[in-house]
């Protein structure tokens, strides 16, 4: 082997423990126990591997259930929402003509980049007036800021590559627009739907400034916000049982990264994505 | 008619890098900023289709915007008993008098270009490095370089905190280990080396992001200039800095901008390892605001700083949107 290629290797293998050993370092210490993971010197592996973390957070004075229950279901609950809506409009914005499309384009990506927190005291006046405050409905409408406008912006750059001939034969039949979107366009942009939709979901799973702000029940609360929420109580010395809280709030998350991971890089060279 | 359309909808394509300026004069100059092309008669105005995005988004944000300039006028404390009362500017000028309005925007503004820098190069190298391997078998290693972007911001933060413990925390124990260092350091309770260590953190959750998005801009090198180049004996740094770097200059930027409007947004990773101590060494404006807002129920003073904040951050939506039309 060249020197340079043995350096090459080097660094690549130096990358993979950057990257890996972090969350190595989560699932080895959600194995270990109560004792083991607040040891001094801590060990390289759990040496009396034990399960009591996971049934800890089954069976504990927690509702680790519901947390994840509750942003399962508000995040899976924005991604849809936000790509149902966001469709019609990047579809119009694909592909009609109209004096404002250019000022509605620009608005909705303006809107993608307003700092969270200008929003958060009017949106809490907000939602407390509309009855919405400490409800997974209002957390929605808070996600929806964020995840909306990227939505149209990903959603549009699909729809930009489908050829247009495609929906030619539909146009001369008489169909309206609306039908030539869910029958023609949508079945052939169906990995964007996903990525999209998957993205969203992501952004909302990673948000912990709007429920820690909007949720006060701790019942109510999703995974993010009761993690820090809770850690000043129960977990302040149990890191043990963090990690296993941990690792079961990665999964989801991995499972979705994972799932849509290469259709993405399309998504991030289109240019207006806003992830990460 | 087709053919009108379809340039229509490509309007956002662009050409390779380098013909940026070529392939902008042959398109359709809809979104090219102010030169608008007069509208045709009988286009219409509005298209119905926008109309249930447009509605949300007046609601959700157009709507808070306009109601935090007015809270920003106020004395609103939601804590006290008396309705808000317009106050003029005081909550503007007592912005410029406080001390810690000031260093959190220094935090924010190091915590932010310190970590995008830092995830830009490191993602930059990796991207690079990998690139040089055609092996299937890298499929396996890029997905597993990318593992750190599908750890939650929560999780990533409680998870360097551990690490970073002082008494039992696995850094210190390497950095004993290795001889490096005699006593542990307390790295998230220093005033000195808190922020660099959350960067740390910050850092690791972003360089997937730029790996990702290099990548595929290496990937998108067309393979004459490869060839080309190789003929011309292009080799090692040469074929990196002459060939290869202008084709991501364009990419890095892009990203770049994203991801500092996204840093200035950051609120998870600093509040679960520090919640902005020891005293106020992590708290950057995203902190504060919050701080303001949900711990004194200053809603008037929050909404102040939220307003000057606003206007900072559209620099640099506004600078991004600029990079993104002249591409």
């Amino acid at each position: 082997m060249k020197p340079a290629r043995i350096v090459q290797a080097i660094a690549l293998a130096l990358a993979l423990a950057w990257s890996l050993a972090p969350v190595y370092w989560m699932l080895a210490t959600s194995f270990k126990s109560e004792l083991e993971a607040a040891q001094l010197d801590p060990t390289w592996w759990p040496h009396a591997a034990t399960l009591d973390n996971y049934r800890g957070l089954a069976g504990g004075t927690l509702p680790f259930v519901t947390f994840f229950a509750n942003t399962v279901i508000t995040c899976l609950a924005t991604a849809v929402v936000a790509v149902v809506i966001a469709l019609p409009a990047a579809y119009a914005l694909s592909r009609a003509r109209f004096r404002l499309r250019g000022s509605v384009a620009y608005g909705i990506l303006v809107s993608r980049m307003l700092p969270l927190v200008v929003l958060l005291a009017p949106l809490y006046l907000l939602l407390l007036h509309a009855h919405l405050l400490d409800s997974i409905l209002g957390l929605v409408v808070g996600f929806a800021t964020f995840g909306l406008p990227f939505a149209v912006w990903m959603l549009k750059t699909f729809i930009d590559a489908v050829p247009i001939e495609i929906e030619e034969s539909a146009r001369v039949d008489g169909y309206p627009r609306w039908q030539i979107l869910l029958r023609i366009v949508v079945p052939l942009i169906v990995p964007g739907l996903l990525t999209t939709g998957a993205f969203v979901f992501m952004e909302a799973w990673n948000n912990l400034i709007f429920p820690l702000s909007f949720i006060t029940t701790l019942d109510k609360q999703t995974l993010a916000a009761a993690l820090v929420v809770t850690f000043t109580g129960q977990f302040k010395t149990d890191w043990g049982g963090m990690m296993a809280a941990a690792t079961l709030t990665t999964l989801p998350l991995m499972f979705a990264f994972f799932a849509v991971q290469r259709s993405m890089a399309r998504g991030l060279t289109s240019g207006a994505i806003a992830g990460a | 008619m087709p053919e009108r359309r379809r340039a229509a909808g490509s309007w956002q394509k662009r050409g390779p890098p380098s013909g940026g300026r070529a392939a902008a004069r042959g398109r359709s100059p809809a979104f090219e900023g102010k030169r608008r092309v007069a509208p045709k008669p009988g286009e219409p105005f509005l298209d119905w289709m926008v109309l249930p995005t447009v509605g949300v988004l007046a609601v959700v944000v157009g709507y808070p915007v306009v109601y935090a300039l007015v809270l920003s006028g106020q004395h609103f404390n939601f804590l006290e008993p008396d309705p808000p009362r317009f106050v003029g500017a005081a909550n503007y000028v007592q912005l410029l008098t406080d001390p810690i309005f000031w260093q959190a925007l220094a935090n924010t503004a190091i915590y932010t270009f310190g970590s995008v820098a830092v995830a830009a190069l490191l993602g930059l190298a990796l991207a690079l490095l990998v690139d040089n391997y055609a092996s299937p078998r890298m499929r396996v290693v890029r997905a597993l370089l990318l593992t750190p972007w599908a750890v939650p911001f929560v999780v990533t933060a409680f998870l360097f905190r551990y690490m970073y413990l002082q008494n039992g925390g696995v850094i210190n124990a390497l950095l004993l280990d290795a001889g490096i260092i005699r006593a542990p350091i307390a790295w998230l309770n220093n005033a000195a080396i808190a922020l660099p260590a959350v960067m740390v953190a910050n850092v690791w959750a972003m360089t997937p992001f730029f790996f990702l998005l290099l990548s595929a801009a290496l990937a998108g090198i067309p393979n004459e200039v490869l060839e080309s180049a190789r003929v011309d004996r292009a080799r090692g740094w040469s074929m990196v800095w002459h060939v290869k770097l202008p084709f991501l200059r364009n990419g890095l930027l892009v990203g770049s901008l994203l991801v500092v409007i996204n840093n200035f947004n950051d609120f998870g990773k600093i509040w679960a390892t520090t919640q902005g101590g020891p005293g106020y060494a992590t708290t950057t404006l995203v902190v504060y605001v919050y701080r303001l807002a949900f711990e004194n129920f200053d809603f008037g003073y929050a909404s102040a700083m939220g307003a000057v904040w606003f206007v900072l951050l559209m620099g640099f939506a506004l600078a991004y949107l600029r990079t993104l039309q002249t591409r």
